[in-house]
């Protein structure tokens, strides 16, 4: 499979450059819906300019990435493109990898639940076939690097395309069962974007399982293994930010990134919920909606992780999807994150109720974004209210789609267990509701 | 001898008439004194008008509608185009919803037509903004500004100044994208206090909370009327069914049905203003706040701010004018003593940009900071990978 790989490489790679070349770029590189306040490649610039003049980057609230991007930048900076380039290729490949594992274990576990009876007689249309899982690897790699939302990402040269590939290495490392380099790959990613943090639980859901500790919390193997990962993850997310310190012999960064996260000053409008909330709000509500907002994030991790114990792959992906919906600043390039998992859930394809519609919503926000965008700053015949309805429209979306997928994941699993044809007490047929 | 006699009577009798002539003279002067004390009662010699409708767009119509009639009023009672700043976004008389173009009506009915032929309108449509307002109030504006969109007033302007749109708790909204705050508002004032461009301002509001507009003035000579309390929502009055939206505020259309029976001769007092419009026909409670102006509001006409009423009267006596310790004393705090004007070339530090600091040189992360990043890097290496390789890679 390495030569398809290669050849998607190529293009993906093939079509950034381009790009880069055009004047599309500039263009491409001040959308909203690309460039976050967090993530600009602007900031970036600005901060390592302002580090030349003797200034701390984190003075005035320009630049919110992390002292590991300035030392990374420091040195790369004439070769930016260069990097964001190979920062997309080593994210499809780590989800190329990722999923091939994947696949492997789900084979596995689907023949040990078949040989153990587990599964009603009728659903062999259902059960998952070697060669249908082939090319999903290669799908989930496709999807990322030809992803529009990825392309543009990198275009725009936004820190985001490095957030995304260190989750993506963390899958990697998680899937392949290393509880180290998921831990330290994770603490990398809370250390960048606050948000990662709730993917704590299914890597770690994922890695009992694979070291076949079963889940009860009576069970002292349980917590011996959790209080393991916990501490290896903290330890490494405190030895990164102690190491940030001695960059700029400053604790600085602390409140211009987490602080600044969490707290939601910058208002710039983007593709998330915050931005037209907080504008409009008197300044005595807005701690209390600030906390309401950034709990809506982390809030759904629990009851996931009790419904979704056995798939904590699945679970990372509504994770990673819930996340890059509630985040404080969701680019597109989070968006395209957890859309290059889609192939993987392929064979759910029959039991989605609601595909079309939204894709065609999801398609047409994205074309409306500019359009409204130009409307209200441009022309000014439209106002704030317009793009803020466009972005409710493709959140709705988003989360419609997630949980579309999520019935459909549901539904299959109970169908396995339950047989196709499903009757009620007077053999009429049930139909399975999500409530 | 006989003439002496005659001489030295006529003397006398001329000089007892002059005596009584000038007891007469002295009398007549004190009651035209009496008349000349009330030539003066108020200290204005101009009037100007600023009218401002904050709002854009057809639902709006009341609005445009409320300032065109304060306009139409203000006009009849004397006040000129030249000294009066109409600010309107002007969208209403050729918008393609208006059933009757070129007109703007405030009474059902369509019964008056307040845009008529001769309005002046000085500021229109996207320049009605919280920038040009205050502009225009304190003065600040481009030399290039036609004279026609100035406020030229001087120090002894009675100024109107009547804004409608809608407002909230401390804020009026313009146009749709931006606001203008109370703090601002009465800052504007102060300004124009210290630069003498007013002798007594009117200010009237009717948008919802308006009351809330005027708690912040602190400038001397200020009353400010508003057609709402804090918290309580201005009305419209009723709307047309044939232009299909409400043609007025129920605020101004009181205070326009009072304005019409007020000619330039009339001494009607600023008392009957603030009785226009009660809670019962106005739904909403309009107020008032007379704190800062000097003069009790029962001495003031109406036509001192609505109209401009020259004061000319003929008369043949002379007139002494005593100074009036009590009203003419200076109303303006004295000047502070003059400090040295700074020259042009002072005013830039030069010694500072001719030996500018040398260039800093680029900034290195810490030795120390690069060591433990690598060490760490190659122990999670070796961690995940094991000794053991290394035999392998090397």
């Amino acid at each position: 499979m390495a030569a398809p790989l290669v050849l998607v490489v190529l293009a993906a790679v093939t079509v950034r450059a381009a790009l880069f070349r055009s004047s599309l770029a500039a263009f491409i590189a001040e959308r909203v819906e690309v460039v976050s306040p967090l993530n600009a490649w602007k900031r970036v610039v600005e901060g390592l300019a302002l580090l030349d003049l003797g200034v701390s980057p984190y003075s005035g609230a320009i630049f919110h990435e992390t002292p590991l991007i300035i030392y990374l930048f420091h040195f790369l900076i004439e070769y930016a493109e260069l990097v964001f380039m190979v920062t997309d290729v080593l994210t499809a490949v780590a989800l190329y990898l990722a999923i091939q594992d994947f696949n492997k274990v789900v084979f596995k576990k689907q023949k040990l639940l078949i040989e153990l009876d587990k599964y009603a007689p009728d659903v062999a249309e259902l059960v998952q076939t070697p060669m249908e899982m082939h090319y999903i690897p290669l799908k989930v790699a496709l999807f990322y690097l030809l992803n529009p939302f990825s392309v543009m990402s990198c275009v725009a040269k936004s820190t985001c395309a490095i957030n995304n590939s260190v989750i993506a290495f963390f899958i990697l490392a998680t899937i392949k069962g290393s509880a180290f380099l998921s831990a330290v790959f994770l603490a990398l990613a809370t250390y960048q974007s606050l948000y990662p943090l709730t993917l704590f639980a299914p890597a770690l859901l994922y890695l009992l399982q694979r070291q076949f500790i079963p889940i009860k919390l009576k069970s002292k193997s349980f917590w011996l293994y959790t209080m393991q990962y916990a501490s290896l993850y903290l330890c490494s997310l405190v030895v990164i930010i102690c190491l940030s310190f001695f960059l700029l012999n400053s604790w600085d960064f602390i409140p211009s990134v987490y602080g600044f996260i969490l707290s939601v000053p910058d208002l710039t409008p983007n593709i998330g919920l915050f931005w037209y909330f907080f504008a409009e709000m008197f300044e005595h509500f807005s701690l209390f909606f600030v906390c309401v907002f950034q709990i809506n994030v982390f809030f759904y991790t629990i009851p996931l992780a009790i419904k979704l114990k056995e798939h904590p792959v699945f679970f990372m992906f509504v994770q990673i999807a819930i996340i890059s919906i509630f985040k404080s600043y969701p680019t597109v390039g989070d968006v395209a994150l957890y859309m290059a998992f889609l192939p993987v859930w392929s064979h759910l394809y029959r039991f989605l109720r609601n595909i079309f519609i939204l894709s065609c919503v999801l398609i047409f926000c994205s074309f409306l974004f500019p359009v409204l965008w130009h409307l209200w700053i441009y022309a000014g015949s439209a106002n704030s209210n317009f793009y803020y309805a466009i972005t409710l429209t493709f959140n709705i979306g988003q989360i419609l789609l997630i949980s579309d997928y999520f019935y459909a994941f549901l539904r299959r699993e109970y169908y396995l267990t339950h047989g196709l044809h499903l009757t009620r007490h007077d053999g009429t047929e049930a139909m399975l509701v999500l409530k | 001898m006989a003439a002496a006699l005659p001489a030295a009577s006529r003397a006398r009798t001329a000089a007892a008439a002059v005596l009584l002539l000038s007891c007469c003279g002295a009398a007549l002067a004190g009651g035209v004194q009496d008349q000349a004390e009330q030539f003066f009662r108020s200290g204005h010699t101009n009037n100007w008008a600023v009218l401002v409708c904050t709002s854009r767009f057809w639902f709006n119509y009341r609005h445009v509608a409320n300032t065109l009639s304060v306009y139409r009023s203000v006009k009849r009672l004397g006040i000129p185009d030249s000294h009066i700043v109409l600010m309107l976004a002007d969208d209403m008389a050729c918008n393609p919803r208006n059933p009757k173009p070129a007109t703007v009506f405030s009474h059902k009915n369509m019964e008056l037509n307040v845009y008529g032929d001769d309005v002046e309108v000085d500021y229109r449509s996207y320049e009605v903004t919280v920038e040009n307002f205050l502009r225009v109030l304190t003065g600040r504006i481009p030399p290039s500004t036609p004279r026609s969109k100035r406020l030229l007033s001087d120090d002894r302007s009675n100024i109107l100044i009547y804004m409608t749109g809608h407002g909230g708790n401390g804020f009026l909204k313009f146009q749709d994208s931006e606001e203008i705050t109370n703090v601002e508002l009465a800052d504007a004032f102060e300004q124009m206090w210290q630069k003498r461009r007013y002798n007594e301002l009117l200010f009237i509001i009717d948008t919802c909370q308006g009351a809330s507009m005027y708690e912040r003035f602190y400038s001397p000579n200020i009353m400010a009327l508003a057609s709402s309390q804090v918290g309580e929502d201005s009305l419209s009055h009723q709307p047309d069914l044939g232009i299909g939206v409400h043609l007025m505020d129920r605020y101004t259309f009181y205070v326009l049905e009072f304005l019409e029976e007020i000619h330039p001769a009339s001494q009607t007092n600023m008392n009957d203003l603030f009785q226009v419009c009660p809670k019962s026909l106005c739904v909403s409670t309009p107020g008032h706040r007379t704190d800062l102006f000097q003069r009790d509001p029962q001495n003031v006409l109406i036509t001192d701010f609505f109209g401009s009423v020259r004061k000319v009267e003929i008369t043949t006596e002379t007139i002494a004018l005593d100074r009036d310790p009590a009203g003419f004393e200076s109303k303006f705090p004295e000047d502070e003593l003059a400090t040295e004007p700074l020259k042009y070339a002072e005013q830039l530090p030069v010694a500072q940009i001719i030996h500018q600091k040398p260039k800093q040189k680029d900034w290195h992360p810490p030795g120390g900071f690069i060591l433990g990043l690598w060490a760490l890097i190659i122990m999670v290496f070796f961690k995940t990978y094991g000794i053991k390789h290394m035999k392998h890679i090397f």
